[in-house]
């Protein structure tokens, strides 16, 4: 009995991994993708959700019952104690909360992918590249290094919203994060579905023709970065309430911006479902190496971890070399186009 | 204000460093068109074998030709990995991606590396510095005349390379049109090779003097890329002087700016300082896209 209760506590575990996941994996193919945005700094907006779920929710909390005299940060552990005791009772403040969270976490990095967006697109694609890498890896230094965001070095405890569900607030945790995934895949899915997703298609072929029938593809690829970098930044909040705990030094380049590009050159880039089967051959891969620590790691005379970023290497190696295209390679897209004779429209094939 | 001497030897040693770093990023760039997410990494990684050979009781300096073999042959492998994938007509982003995996696999290694040392030669050698075993000569530590002397060398050299033999004539070639250079019967294939090579190795070079001054953790390599990139930018995207240049530019108002910073507010904004050189390197972006060796140029 206890060993199916812990393999569905691992499968649940899987499932809210892969869904976190997801939400990073596809804002990275509406930014690479459709679009062709490449930007290897997926952890900036990520980071920065993050440091939103450090920073305010427990303030808040804080503000709203008038706890003095505490520091958020060195008496952290007593004040979320102090908090839980107030939050269990209290539902309306806890969603109220985490809907206040949620927003700002969104419109910071909205802000941040617009920004960025001005300097950063002005840089070809690889040097593009490069220069959001720094971006998210300068974002974590001020994260490592500022004790009054979210703890620096030591990090801090974030509040669970669903607190006043008791034994339950685990599962009402999980619920948000995947109904949160399935709202993303939707929104995501209607945009690529829309002529604004044929738009991005196209600059993403060809930029150059796209701005000569009239269209702004700067204007158009801020727009991109800034809606996926705000979907980013609420799949930071996820992972970091998920996690329970925001340390800024755990938001690394290898797991917050690699594993996604793996997740999308293994499953296949510029459709959703290479994206889904790439994610789920990853996270699995992933679980099956947290899992088997305890087995493995008494044979090794180094930490398994270590291994992680070895084994991500070889499948890229072996993805690069073998099936560039990834498992599921992109189809041509369908438009309706009138045909010569009249107004009647026709479905077209467009090459991809 | 006036500026502390140890101040003023971090700026000059960061100087010659960065520059040499630099100057080896933009000449891989040129040569293959595809910027190396490993470079820093690869770099680093050879700061392992500067503190191997001072635990095992040696002069740091023992380590540079070690690490000019390890950092041109770890270089030479990913040129040919490159090769490979560009020959089966995969894009530059592809290529991009490609240098992840040396990337990757070399952290994984470096970080499995520290965490054996201990077992081995019973040291800790997570994050290190190795300032106490470098020499000194009237007062002048010794990683400032070794950092001096081999940058102004090696750019020397290379100089004379690129100028005076046919070699650096076909490297030339080569760096302005691949295919053109290809038509007039350049072996390319042999001139990126030894190109690679001899940058891995200046790389390497760079990383095992590094941590005789500063502090070498796994992270450096992805800590000092930012800096390293900063330099390419502020100097110019496809100028190797350029980058020469951008690597002074870099490292000296980084300390510069927080020298002062932290005379102000204090200490702790240390910490910060590579935060400063990709600002920097945003300014020039917005305002010469180009760096200043396009900017130079433009003007003339």
């Amino acid at each position: 009995m206890v060993e199916i209760g812990l393999a569905f506590n691992l499968l649940l575990e899987g499932i809210v991994f892969f869904g976190i996941y997801v939400i990073f994996t596809l804002s990275l193919n509406f930014q690479y993708g459709y679009t062709g945005i490449f930007n290897l700094g997926l952890y900036l907006p990520i980071l920065a959700g993050a440091l939103v779920v450090g920073y305010l929710p427990g303030r808040l909390a804080m503000m709203i019952y008038g706890v003095k005299g505490l520091d958020y940060v060195t008496d952290n552990s007593s004040i979320m104690v102090l908090l839980k005791g107030r939050l269990q009772n209290d539902p309306l403040t806890s969603i109220g909360i985490l809907i206040v969270t949620l927003i700002v976490a969104f419109t910071v990095c909205w802000l941040l992918g617009y920004v960025t967006g001005y300097p950063a697109l002005k840089l070809p694609a690889d040097y593009m590249a490069l220069f959001m890498l720094c971006l998210a890896e300068s974002l974590r230094i001020i994260g490592m290094q500022t004790m009054e965001i979210a703890g620096g070095p030591f990090g801090i405890t974030t509040l669970n919203p669903f607190w006043w569900l008791g034994s339950l607030a685990y599962f009402g945790l999980m619920a948000l994060i995947i109904g949160f995934t399935a709202m993303i895949c939707l929104v995501y899915y209607v945009i690529c579905r829309s002529p604004f997703g044929r738009l991005m298609k196209s600059i993403r072929e060809n930029g150059l023709t796209a701005e000569c029938v009239g269209k702004d593809v700067a204007s158009i690829k801020r727009k991109v970065m800034a809606l996926s970098f705000g979907v980013l930044g609420i799949g930071g909040v996820m992972h970091g309430l998920n996690l329970g705990v925001v340390i800024a030094y755990g938001y690394t380049r290898v797991d917050f911006s690699y594993w996604p590009w793996l997740m999308l050159v293994v499953g296949g880039s510029g459709n959703n479902l290479g994206v889904f089967l790439g994610t789920l051959a990853l996270v699995l891969m992933r679980q099956i190496m947290i899992n088997g620590k305890p087995i493995f790691q008494p044979f090794l005379p180094f930490d398994m971890l270590w291994l992680e970023p070895l084994l991500l290497a070889i499948m890229l190696m072996v993805t690069l070399v073998l099936r560039p295209q990834g498992i599921v390679p992109e189809k041509p897209s369908h438009v309706k186009a009138p045909n010569s004779e009249g107004g009647n429209l026709q479905s077209q094939k467009q090459p991809a | 204000m006036i500026i502390p001497s140890a101040v003023i030897l971090s700026m000059v040693i960061s100087s010659f460093l960065l520059s040499l770093l630099a100057m080896g990023f933009t000449l891989q760039y040129i040569t293959m068109s595809v910027p190396n997410l490993a470079y820093g990494t690869m770099a680093f990684f050879s700061a392992y074998i500067t503190v191997t050979v001072v635990v095992l009781g040696y002069s740091p300096y023992v380590a540079v030709p070690f690490a000019f073999v390890l950092g041109s042959i770890a270089s030479f492998l990913l040129y040919k990995f490159i090769a490979f994938l560009r020959d089966r007509g995969m894009p530059v982003i592809g290529l991009m991606l490609s240098t992840l995996v040396f990337d990757l696999a070399i952290y994984a290694l470096m970080n499995i590396y520290a965490e054996l040392i201990p077992h081995y030669l019973h040291a800790y050698i997570g994050a290190f510095n190795l300032m106490e075993s470098d020499f000194e000569i009237a007062g002048i530590p010794g990683i400032l005349i070794v950092s001096a002397a081999t940058t102004s060398m090696l750019v020397l050299l290379f100089q004379l390379i690129l100028t005076k033999t046919k070699f650096g004539i076909a490297m030339r070639a080569v760096m302005e049109s691949h295919s053109l250079a290809i038509v007039h019967g350049v072996n390319t294939e042999l001139v990126l090779s030894v190109s690679w090579f001899f940058v891995g190795g200046i790389a390497g070079i760079s990383g095992s003097l590094y941590p005789i001054w500063f502090y070498v953790d796994p992270w450096a390599g992805a800590t000092m890329f930012i800096s390293i990139f900063a330099a390419c930018v502020v100097g110019g995207l496809r100028s190797i002087y350029g980058s020469l240049l951008g690597g002074f530019l870099i490292a000296v108002s980084q300390n510069l700016i927080s020298f002062t910073l932290a005379s102000v507010f204090g200490p702790a904004l240390w910490a910060y300082s590579s935060i400063w050189s990709i600002l920097i390197a945003a300014l020039v972006v917005l305002k010469m896209p180009e760096g200043i060796s396009g900017f130079i140029t433009s003007r003339k």
